[in-house]
Formats: structure tokens, C-alpha cells, sequence
């Protein structure tokens, strides 16, 4: 649906975007994360049509960004900027009015009504945009950057500044867009919404330092550390694990050792506790959080 | 259907500019303060003056003299002609000053969008840089032509009903219709979309204003040349410099397009 290809922006002798290459299947969110002036809100527009690349290619839905095919593909496409550019004299109705005729829709009021109906926007539908609150003002670029029911969504940021209920409401809209076979590319800071919004994750900085689903990104820094809780004696059953990691310590209130292969290792380690008399509370693999994979996967791009 | 969606997305922009106008009216009062000066003026010195000092238009040598380039008047009496002479000379300063007014419009038009951040999602629908520099040249031009119009009609009404017997017929002449229907509009078509082009090449609101008024030097020099009698221009003068501008306005117009970079506004404005 979306298919960036080697894409490349120099600024000058500066790539704020180098060799990047993902796609965005239908059906499917794909969350861009990145530090400041990693190249999100350019790799946003590159594929919204606003700026060419400097080198690469972009496909929407199959057919190619080009100059001449442009304005048909940004009809196309449901781009939600970073700030929500409202008019602020216009009411939120003649925001999404003038919006409405720009895309040409064929029914503009009725599909302004279903837009405000979907955002809850029925009670600031009559006020001027200036007289929103922050939220609102985001509910209401959301709202115009969905009116025209694009096939493809991207979103610059869409929680910035929003209330937890607000974020809520947005990632549910997000997953019925999902359902409806939207491809969506959000570009976030927000390691915790990306987690649990996307289907896959890309953490850019100039150039793509990983894609994958966010467990198999966590995996990759699995530490090896296998963590049990037990019931009763933990010296015991420190005793007990040390058969398969000599190293294995008590941390806290739980056992901690280090295997190679923890899906081969843990039925047996489990087997001995249990026959040595411990009752397990908790097996997991030590997973690191999704902020570490992306600090480390940061942090190396910077070294590098 | 290109055409058609063409027309309603410039529809569509050209009704948001002037509906945000409607909401902003303050920022028609320099248009409107300009031409009730302008309205004032011709009628405080053709009339008003003469009427209070007691002296006569027709007893000025000069401007008897002066007053003579109007030509093919002979009824008219000298005091007549003369004030024939200033109305028809005021009627080019009246329906050109307006346009000094919207300058501020215009020259705000695309700056005021990048800088209130309602250029970029503007420019993520399918608008063309054609559409949206029309919309905003007609958002600029449509106002200050009601308000240039409104004022033609005081103006025609004042001679009517003040100046010397015979005036008001003269007037009536195809000069004048050249410069209401050719002259005026043509001339705020020019300034207004060279407005737009230094509008979309500067950075912010102050600069593009500053430049505005670089626009309004060949408008002031023409001013001079009508107070100084030194220019006069027949019906037929006035044709040909009526299709010089709608023709210099097209360039604009096509070199307007030309230098609205889209990444540029996007990238490098703050």
C-alpha cells in the first residue's frame, strides 16, 4: 500500500534521510519512532507528496509519486501534520467544509457530519476553531485528515499533547481504521503508544536502524536471564538451578540465572524445581522494554 | 471533470478567504479609510474650496489652461470644464488607491498561512499552486473591487448632485468606463498578484509588507503626473495601457505559479 524505497533527502551536503526503505501493508500500522531530527516529519511528507526525495522511489497503493501523479495520490492520502493548521475564524464545520470541496467529495455535509459524529465534535461543531482547546484542535485535523476516507493514513504525532481519554479514543479509531484495511504510518516519541498501537515499529534515525514487530525488536536485546519465583525455600531451590547456570543468584524475591537457549532449557529447569519441592509462582525471560531496544539501537546509530 | 474540480477547489479557497475576512472586517478599514479620503478629496478641491473662498474654478488661468486637454467640452463653462478636468483626473487616483490598501491583504496572503501552520495541510490535498494562487489573488481583488464599486457610485452620485450643470453628463464618458471597468480592476490585478509572489518568497508578514510597498511607488508616481496635469490619457491611451496590464498581470500570473516553491515554503520557512 505504502512502498518507500531507498528513499533519500539531502538538505544541502546534510541527509536528514538516507537509504531508507519500508513498507506499509493494508490492514496494517506501522509506527515511526525517532529522535528529534531523526527525519520522521520528512520521511511524512516525502510521502505525502509535499517534498521530493532526493533520490528513491514511493509508491502508493502501486502506482508511483511523481510530480505528474501527485495531486491524484494526495487525494488519496490522509496526511495529519504535525501541528493541526486550523483556520481559526473558520468554525470547526467551515474548517472541514473547505476541506470537503477540495477533495471533491460528492456528499461534503454528509460526510462532515459523519466526521464530527465519529470525533464527538457535535458540541464545538458551531465554534471557531481559535476557541478550541488543544485536544479538540487535534480532534479536529484528525477528523479533516479522515473526511475523504483515505486508504492511507498518515499521522505526524497524533496523541502530542492529548489527555489519556483523548489518546484513548484516538488509538481506538486508529485500530477501527486498521480494520477497515487502512495502511497507517504513525510517526511518534511515544515508545508505550507505538507498543501498543503498531503491528510493526521502524526506528529511524537518518537512516532505518531496525523494522520488525515490537516483541521480536524487544527480543533481539533479550538478555538471556531467566527469572523464577517459588514458593518456599529459595536457597533450596538456588541449589537446585545451579545445575544449569553455576552464576544463579537470588535478586529480590526471585531466582535469576543465565541460559543459552531459554524455550529448550525452561521445561527442564521447571522439572527439577518442582521435584525438589518449590512451587512456581512465575517463569519468564528476562525481556527489556521496548524504550531500551529503541535507547540502544539510538544510541549505537550515534556512536556509529 | 479536472475543470470542474478545479473550479470548486478554487471556489472552495475563495470562499474561506473571504469568509475569514468577513471575521477579520478590521483589516478592511485602511481600504476603506484610503477611499473615503480619496472620496473626500476631489469633492473638498472641486468644490468644497471654490464655494468657501468664493473664487470661481474658471477664473484659475492655469488651470483653464490645463483643463483644456479634456477637449470636445466647449459647452461647458470654464468653471465646468475644470471640474470635468479634477473629477476625471481624481476618478484615476480614486479607483487605484483602494488597491494600496489591500496590499496588506495580499501581501499577508501566503506568509499568513505558512506562519499560522495552515499551509501545509492545505497544500497535502490535492490544490494545485495554479488554484491556490487564484483563490488567494480573488480573495484579495473581490473585496477591494466591491469597495472600489461602492465608492464609484458615491463618487458618480456627488458629481450628480454637486458639481457644475453639465458635469455629470461629461463624465458619463468612455474614459470613464475604461478606467472603472478596464483601468481599476487590470491595475489592482497587477499589484495584488505581484503582492502574492512576494508574499510566497519571503519569510514572514513584516517583510512581505515591507516589499508591498515597493508595489505602491509607480501607483504614487502616477498620482503626481495626474496632480501636476502632466498626464493625461485619452480613452483610446487608456485602452491600450488597460491590455498592457491584463497583459503584465498574465506574466504574474504564470511567474507567480513558476516561483511558488512548495518544499522551499515548507522546509525553510520558520
Amino acid at each position: 500500500m505504502i512502498s518507500a524505497q531507498r528513499l533519500t533527502r539531502r538538505f544541502g551536503a546534510r541527509a536528514v534521510v538516507d537509504d531508507v526503505s519500508f513498507e506499509v501493508s493494508r490492514s496494517e500500522i506501522v509506527a515511526l519512532l525517532g529522535p528529534n531530527g531523526a527525519g520522521k516529519t520528512t520521511t511524512m511528507r516525502m510521502l505525502a507528496g509535499l517534498i521530493a526525495p532526493t533520490s528513491g522511489a514511493i509508491a502508493i497503493d502501486g502506482v508511483a509519486l511523481t510530480r505528474a501523479t501527485g495531486a491524484a495520490l494526495r487525494a488519496r492520502i490522509g496526511f495529519l501534520t504535525e501541528s493541526p493548521g486550523l483556520w481559526d475564524r473558520l468554525t470547526v464545520r467551515e474548517n472541514l467544509g473547505v476541506y470537503a470541496a477540495l477533495y471533491g467529495l460528492a456528499q461534503p455535509e454528509r460526510a462532515i457530519d459523519r466526521a464530527i459524529e465519529v470525533f464527538q465534535l457535535s458540541s464545538h461543531a458551531p465554534a471557531r476553531a481559535a476557541e478550541l482547546s488543544k485536544g479538540t484542535r487535534q480532534k479536529v485535523a484528525l477528523a479533516r485528515a479522515l473526511l475523504h476516507e483515505p486508504q492511507v493514513l498518515l499521522l505526524d504525532e497524533p496523541t502530542s499533547g492529548l489527555d489519556p481519554e483523548i489518546t484513548r479514543g484516538v488509538r481506538h479509531f486508529l485500530d477501527g481504521r486498521r480494520a477497515a484495511g487502512c495502511a497507517v504510518l504513525v510517526a511518534t516519541h511515544n515508545l508505550d503508544e507505538a507498543e501498543r498501537l503498531a503491528d510493526r515499529v521502524a526506528v529511524l534515525h537518518e537512516r532505518l536502524l531496525a523494522i520488525d514487530r515490537p516483541a521480536a525488536l524487544r527480543q533481539r536485546l533479550t538478555t538471556g536471564r531467566l527469572i523464577i519465583r517459588v514458593t518456599g525455600d529459595l536457597s533450596r531451590s538456588l541449589g537446585t538451578v545451579r545445575q544449569f547456570d553455576a552464576a544463579a543468584a537470588i535478586e529480590g524475591t526471585a531466582l535469576v540465572l543465565r541460559v543459552a537457549d531459554a524455550g529448550r532449557q525452561t521445561p527442564a529447569i521447571v522439572a527439577a524445581l518442582v521435584a525438589a519441592g518449590a512451587g512456581i509462582v512465575e517463569v519468564r525471560p528476562e525481556m527489556p522494554a521496548l524504550e531500551d531496544v529503541y535507547l540502544r539501537l539510538v544510541g549505537d546509530s550515534n556512536r556509529a | 471533470m479536472g475543470r470542474e474540480m478545479m473550479f470548486m477547489r478554487i471556489r472552495a479557497l475563495l470562499a474561506k478567504e473571504l469568509l475569514d475576512l468577513s471575521r477579520n472586517r478590521i483589516a478592511l478599514v485602511p481600504v476603506g479609510i484610503i477611499t473615503i479620503l480619496s472620496l473626500l478629496l476631489p469633492f473638498g478641491i472641486a468644490v468644497a474650496i471654490p464655494f468657501l473662498t468664493g473664487q470661481e474654478l474658471g477664473g484659475d488661468a492655469d488651470l483653464v489652461r490645463v483643463s483644456a486637454v479634456v477637449g470636445g467640452q466647449e459647452h461647458l463653462s470654464p468653471s465646468a470644464r475644470v471640474q470635468l478636468f479634477l473629477f476625471q483626473q481624481f476618478l484615476m487616483l480614486f479607483l487605484m488607491t483602494p488597491i494600496t490598501g489591500a496590499m496588506a491583504l495580499a501581501a499577508h496572503a501566503v506568509v499568513g498561512e505558512k506562519q499560522a501552520r495552515t499551509l501545509e495541510p492545505l497544500l497535502a490535498t490535492p490544490v494545485t499552486t495554479g488554484e491556490l494562487l487564484v483563490a488567494k489573488v480573488l480573495g484579495a481583488l473581490l473585496p477591494t473591487l466591491a469597495i472600489s464599486l461602492a465608492g464609484l457610485g458615491l463618487y458618480l452620485i456627488g458629481i450628480v448632485a454637486m458639481a457644475a450643470p453639465g458635469v455629470a453628463a461629461a463624465m458619463l464618458s468612455r474614459r470613464t468606463l475604461l478606467l472603472a471597468a478596464l483601468i481599476g480592476p487590470a491595475s489592482a490585478l497587477v499589484s495584488l498578484q505581484a503582492a502574492i509572489i512576494i508574499s510566497s518568497r519571503v519569510h514572514d508578514a513584516r517583510t512581505a509588507q515591507q516589499f508591498g510597498v515597493l508595489i505602491i511607488i509607480p501607483l504614487a508616481a502616477v498620482l503626481v503626473a495626474q496632480f501636476t496635469g502632466s498626464l493625461w490619457l485619452s480613452a483610446t491611451a487608456l485602452a491600450m495601457v488597460g491590455l498592457g496590464l491584463v497583459g503584465v498581470w498574465i506574466l504574474l500570473a504564470l511567474f507567480s505559479v513558476a516561483v511558488f516553491e512548495r518544499e522551499s515554503i515548507l522546509i525553510r520557512w520558520r
